[in-house]
């Protein structure tokens, strides 16, 4: 018994060593596969984590760039508002221009009206108002060759006063049957054609006659322009009815002063040629109620 | 703030008129107005101008003989000088620009024109 327990202790160290470097062996083992493999996981991880770093630049640099992108759209609609305010000011200056060259075109006009009148009824010399009347059509409305004509008291003659420039015909009267100043002088309407419209040769571009209550008293007949004139302006039609009419009351008032011993001697009757008219207005007055009773 | 003194010499009394109402636009300008070159010589003997404005074809003494008149004198040798012609008269206006006239403005007067030409030579 105590041999085979002798034995058995004998035996048993051997076994329990086997075992133990057995158990050593398979938990060194173990170990090792362990290690390895947390080692796998691990380097697994770490590629994991490389690839995810990777793909979160490349998600930020993405970002970024659609940061960028929204950036510039914000840019390109400022500048586009900038853009279309600044297209707005140009719009509105280009207005403001245009107003101000009318402006500027209409003082001019209206300083030639102020100044043909001021000077028409700025003398009782018949010799300047007549000058005054030739300067104005020069001056003022662009005439190189004109006629100022005068008409006879019963109104069939045309007489030549004064005249300038180069003329279709020699000055002379001329009888009022037929043509276009003929025409103008009996019916008061001035004959007015655009510079490059087509005319039968030696017509006149315009002819203006001078016309005081419904007489015509006088006419002029423009045959040619200055240079630089192309084309007849409002401003012309305005001065050319200005000459109709103030140049008529500038002539016969002229022509009446001429006869009188200065301004003085002119106004001498007036207070008895005022109640004349008033005492003819109140005849006339009676008689149209008269009329009508 | 610069004011201007312009003497204006024309025979028109509405050229002188026109040109005196263009002149008024310009800021500080005063004007002295002459109906001939007698006249105009007179009030240059009592007054300094910056510039003188004359017509060419005038009585008693025309625009060539002022400016020739106005460049002999010392004390207005160097004023600008502006003769007004008729679009025609080409030789005028040469012989006037070889006077000493500065420059020249044609008739029909035009506002537009006669004050451009005036800023320029007073470098307003």
């Amino acid at each position: 018994m105590s041999v085979k327990g002798k034995a058995a202790v004998q035996e048993a160290p051997g076994d329990a060593r086997h075992q133990r470097e057995e158990f050593v062996r398979s938990f060194l083992h173990k170990s090792a596969e362990l290690a390895e493999e947390l080692i796998r996981d691990n380097q697994h991880m770490e590629q994991q984590l490389h690839r995810e770093r990777e793909e979160n630049a490349k998600l930020r640099a993405q970002l970024a760039s659609n940061d960028a992108a929204r950036e510039l759209l914000g840019t390109i609609e400022r500048m586009e508002e900038e853009r279309r305010q600044l297209m707005q000011r140009s719009a509105e200056l280009s207005l403001f221009e245009q107003r101000q060259a009318d402006t500027e075109r209409e003082l001019n006009d209206l300083a030639s009206l102020y100044v043909a009148s001021f000077q028409l009824s700025s003398s009782l010399s018949l010799g300047r108002v007549v000058k005054h009347m030739c300067e104005l059509m020069e001056q003022l409305c662009g005439g190189q060759s004109f006629v100022f004509y005068l008409l006879t008291q019963d109104g069939k003659r045309a007489i030549p006063v004064s005249a300038q420039g180069r003329l279709p015909a020699p000055l002379a009267p001329i009888t009022l049957e037929d043509g276009p100043l003929a025409d103008a002088c009996l019916t008061g309407v001035a004959r007015v054609h655009e510079p490059d419209e087509p005319r039968r040769p030696g017509e006149p571009i315009a002819i203006l006659p001078l016309q005081f209550g419904t007489q015509v008293v006088g006419a002029f007949a423009l045959y040619e322009l200055l240079p630089h004139k192309r084309a007849f302006e409002k401003v012309d039609r305005e001065l050319f009815k200005l000459l109709a009419v103030q140049g008529a009351t500038a002539l016969i008032a002229a022509n009446l002063y001429a006869k009188e011993g200065g301004p003085r001697a002119a106004l001498h009757d007036v207070l008895m040629n005022l109640e004349a008219e008033r005492h003819k207005q109140l005849v006339a007055a009676d008689s149209d109620a008269g009329g009508e009773l | 703030m610069n004011s201007y003194a312009c003497l204006v010499v024309e025979d028109s009394p509405m050229m002188r008129q026109l040109i005196v109402f263009a002149l008024s636009r310009i800021k500080n300008m005063t004007v002295t107005e002459a109906d001939d070159g007698i006249v105009g010589l007179k009030k240059l003997a009592q007054t300094n101008f910056d510039l003188i404005i004359t017509d060419i074809n005038m009585p008693i003494m025309d625009g060539l003989k002022l400016v020739r008149k106005i460049r002999s004198d010392e004390r207005h040798k160097d004023v600008p000088v502006i003769v007004i012609t008729t679009e025609g008269s080409r030789e005028d206006r040469e012989r006037a620009m070889a006077l000493g006239a500065s420059a020249y403005i044609t008739k029909p007067i035009q506002a537009p024109q006669v004050i451009e030409t005036v800023k320029e030579l007073l470098r307003i």
